[in-house]
């Protein structure tokens, strides 16, 4: 009953999200902090391959009935060790950029999107999970 | 939107929104009884949070990414929950009320 | 929604290269050898913008394509003592005109400044409608 209330709607997606979002603000601040280190290739997780793996878990969760409800498990992918309090990331190099002259290549401007729209991901991610349990709550006290 | 369960309407025996879903004692008017408009109610505000918690699913994978939109869902999935609680809320007293009554 | 940040970044890096390369030019303004120290007057480089963005594989955006090289005529200098001076006493430096990259440079930052405003109004549109739920 009691884990049951918290694998319920979007909750345990969210809680894979915003650990996802903090893997990679510590992957995007360290690129920042390296700015000016020579031979320093940026690193970054990959969004795309996180999405993959999370809509394949509410795929199988849903179970072709939209089920809303149950534990969600999340496959590892090549970056990222879903742990049940957790997430371990490896981020890779990438190679997107024209090496400077000190063969760094971090492109401070995608940096500080990807940065922002990290941030953002993540502020919605918390404000949805406070949300969630603010509902609980109203159930659980019978009042709003 | 000052009947917005369509209770006012079903009390008075035109209840517009919904007719009953299935076999259930049918109110003094002819409409439908309190209990189906109840359950009826209760399975569209569960639907309404459905959709809810797979748009903000949708958005956590990427499917989406109108964040106002899904926001929107969630927040009027919410306040149907909240309706539906009042409207349970003050059964209760009433239950309560009655149950306090002396013959 | 975030399409809109991936735009504006391709424009921020679109303006910040044009940026560096009127530095280069303004910089190089008496650069008349190459490298190697042979007489090759510094061109006038100039980059050229094109609609898309190839490094999201988006239609929309703004990316550089190429850095050109001006070909108009160098700017010829009576210097007759000059180690590369022509049969006329003349030598030619980088056909630059500080005037010009000042004001594309201007234009130029003034463009990044436009593309980081429509940036925070993004940003701002997004985490504002996080206020939605109450």
């Amino acid at each position: 009953m009691i884990q049951g209330m918290f694998d319920s709607g979007a909750l345990p997606a969210l809680e894979r999200l915003a650990q996802f979002t903090e893997s990679r603000h510590r992957v995007l601040t360290n690129n920042i902090a390296n700015l000016s280190n020579p031979y320093f290739k940026a690193r970054d997780l990959d969004v795309k391959s996180f999405q993959a793996a999370l809509t394949q878990a509410i795929e199988d969760r849903r179970g072709g009935g939209g089920r809303t409800n149950g534990p969600l498990h999340v496959r590892d992918t090549a970056q990222l060790f879903f742990r049940t309090d957790g997430i371990t990331a490896h981020a890779d190099e990438i190679h997107e950029n024209v090496l400077f002259h000190d063969q760094n290549n971090i492109d401070l401007e995608r940096n500080m999107q990807r940065l922002a729209e990290n941030t953002m991901t993540h502020n919605a991610a918390i404000e949805l999970i406070r949300n969630q349990f603010s509902l609980i709550q109203m159930a659980i006290r019978e009042r709003p | 939107m000052t009947d917005p369960l369509g209770l006012i309407g079903a009390a008075r025996g035109n209840m517009v929104p919904k007719a009953p879903a299935g076999p259930g004692a049918p109110g003094e008017g002819g409409g439908p009884s309190f209990n189906d408009v109840l359950l009826k109610n209760i399975e569209q505000v569960n639907k309404l949070q459905q959709d809810a918690e797979h748009a903000i699913e949708d958005l956590t994978t990427g499917k989406r990414d109108d964040v106002a939109g899904v926001l929107i869902a969630k927040q009027k999935a919410d306040m149907a929950f909240q309706m539906l609680q009042q409207v349970r809320n003050k059964l209760v007293d009433a239950y309560e009320e009655i149950k306090q009554m002396r013959v | 929604m975030f399409n809109s940040l991936d735009i504006s970044t391709s424009g921020l890096i679109a303006q910040r290269t044009r940026l560096e390369v009127t530095s280069a030019n303004l910089a190089n303004r008496y650069s008349i050898t190459d490298a190697q120290g042979n007489y090759s007057p510094f061109r006038r480089r100039m980059a050229i913008l094109s609609t898309g963005d190839p490094s999201t594989g988006s239609s929309e955006g703004v990316h550089v394509r190429t850095i050109e090289q001006d070909q108009s005529d160098f700017r010829k200098v009576y210097e007759p003592g000059h180690r590369f001076a022509d049969k006329d006493g003349n030598v030619n430096y980088p056909n630059i005109d500080p005037a010009m990259e000042m004001i594309n440079a201007l234009d130029a930052s003034r463009a990044y400044e436009a593309n980081i405003t429509a940036t925070e109004a993004t940003k701002a549109m997004i985490q504002s409608s996080l206020r939605l739920l109450a």
